[in-house]
């Protein structure tokens, strides 16, 4: 058992680098001999500083440690997917820290899993995404609205093309058509009323 | 060649998480594209690794006795790797098997497209493709609450009517080019519109032009018979 194995002070103390190369290899070590040494030297050094970067990003405690923990095991399980050639042990743990943060926070909204984090970044690819196929609604074309247009009445349809299609303002429509102003306003709200409702039982 | 990226500041809250859902997968898939910014993201997501979890000033909070607890949990937890398969880590190739259930390609009168990573997923959650106007196509994809972003294919010759945007409009190009009156764009061109822009899509080359778009509100067109659309237009490009 590992547990009460005390935070070493040296960690604070190292240089980036040197701090990067060391983490590499404790990486590397979990890997191939799931060394739980090596891990807790990674976590002790880690595990703070993602609580920190956690608590900024999720204002809650209780979340931040669940934003902790979700990150660690997974550095945990999938250790042999780090490589050092790609970048630090700090860049790949942040992203993996960064994209549990992203689909937390998209849960968090009620969304469902419409974008999450594996499509922008791909860090831990062996997860799949849920493909859960939502139907699509028909969808209208100018065609459509064309042949829609054509079965208003011609009252209609000649006060809809001219304010819509030429531009006019109801007030020049009124005045061409010599007819009261509220009667091309009513035409108008009519007419569009109708185009709507046709739309939503073609729908 | 590409010559319209994400702005710096975009790519930033890209690599920080904070942009939003819908613009994160133009910019994500702009990067599959776009070995400049791939490269943009790379130095700036170690940078800010480096910042959160390299500095040694920053005063960490008091090693916290839950993490003693929670360290003993993790260890037990078993490893991904199958243990009677050790050598699959070895061989493991990311982005395997699993991945490639998604369509890589979407087709469209017999022409079969190669998306960028970023946007395979979504290949399954296109609807179908239905026709505009004359040369012009539309599949939409459903995003959930992010709203609905479309796959839209001008033919040779195909065009947008001219329209205007009361929100934004991001556009990636993904096979082919066009031109709107303000510029000539190439594939892999990320462009972004609001409503200082007014402009009229064109695809002139007979290859025609495919792009993916979202808009966060409907488009309001400007003139001519679709200016009839706008009415409407929450149904048609939104």
């Amino acid at each position: 058992m590992l547990v009460g194995i005390p935070l070493e002070q040296s960690n604070s103390a190292i240089k980036p680098k040197e701090c990067a190369v060391e983490m590499s290899e404790y990486l590397v070590a979990v890997a191939e001999h799931r060394c739980k040494r090596s891990f807790a030297r990674v976590f002790n050094y880690f595990a703070p500083r993602l609580r920190s970067y956690a608590l900024k990003q999720m204002g809650n405690e209780a979340l931040a440690m669940e934003l902790v923990q979700d990150t660690m095991s997974n550095v945990w399980q999938k250790s042999h997917l780090f490589n050092a050639e790609k970048g630090s042990p700090s860049t790949w743990i942040f992203t993996i820290a960064r994209n549990i943060r992203f689909d937390m926070l998209r849960k968090l909204q009620n969304r469902k899993e419409d974008v999450c984090s594996d499509d922008l970044w791909p860090v831990l690819c062996e997860q799949t995404a849920d493909l859960n196929e939502a139907p699509l609604d028909e969808q209208v074309t100018l065609e459509q609205i064309g042949h829609l247009f054509e079965a208003l009445p011609d009252k209609q349809q000649t006060v809809i093309e001219s304010i819509y299609i030429d531009g006019k303002s109801q007030q020049e429509v009124a005045d061409e058509l010599d007819i009261p102003l509220g009667t091309v306003k009513s035409r108008t709200r009519l007419a569009l009323q109708r185009l709507k409702g046709m739309l939503q039982d073609s729908e | 060649m590409i010559r319209f990226h994400p702005h710096t500041q975009q790519l930033e809250s890209f690599v920080e998480g904070s942009l939003s859902p819908a613009v994160s997968i133009l910019v994500s898939a702009h990067c599959d594209m776009c070995s400049h910014c791939q490269r943009i993201v790379e130095i700036e997501t170690e940078r800010l690794a480096s910042s959160l979890f390299e500095d040694n000033r920053v005063s960490e909070p008091l090693f916290s006795p839950d993490f003693d607890n929670m360290l003993a949990h993790i260890t037990q937890m078993p490893s991904a790797v199958h243990p009677d398969h050790p050598a699959q880590s070895r061989h493991h190739k990311p982005r395997s098997h699993n991945k490639e259930r998604s369509a890589s390609t979407i087709e469209l009168d017999g022409r079969a497209f190669t998306l960028p990573r970023t946007l395979r997923r979504y290949a399954d959650k296109t609807g179908n493709w239905s026709s505009l106007v004359g040369k012009l196509w539309q599949a939409p994809v459903e995003l959930g609450n992010q709203g609905v972003a479309n796959f839209i294919y001008m033919g040779p010759g195909g065009s947008v009517p001219e329209h205007t945007h009361r929100g934004t409009e991001y556009t990636l190009v993904l096979d082919g080019e066009f031109s709107d009156g303000l510029n000539n764009y190439d594939t892999g061109d990320f462009i972004f519109m609001d409503d200082q822009h007014t402009h009229t899509p064109r695809a002139d080359k007979k290859e025609g032009c495919l792009v993916f778009s979202i808009v966060d509100q409907p488009l309001h067109f400007t003139s001519g018979l679709a200016r009839l659309l706008n009415p409407f237009s929450h149904l048609f490009f939104r």
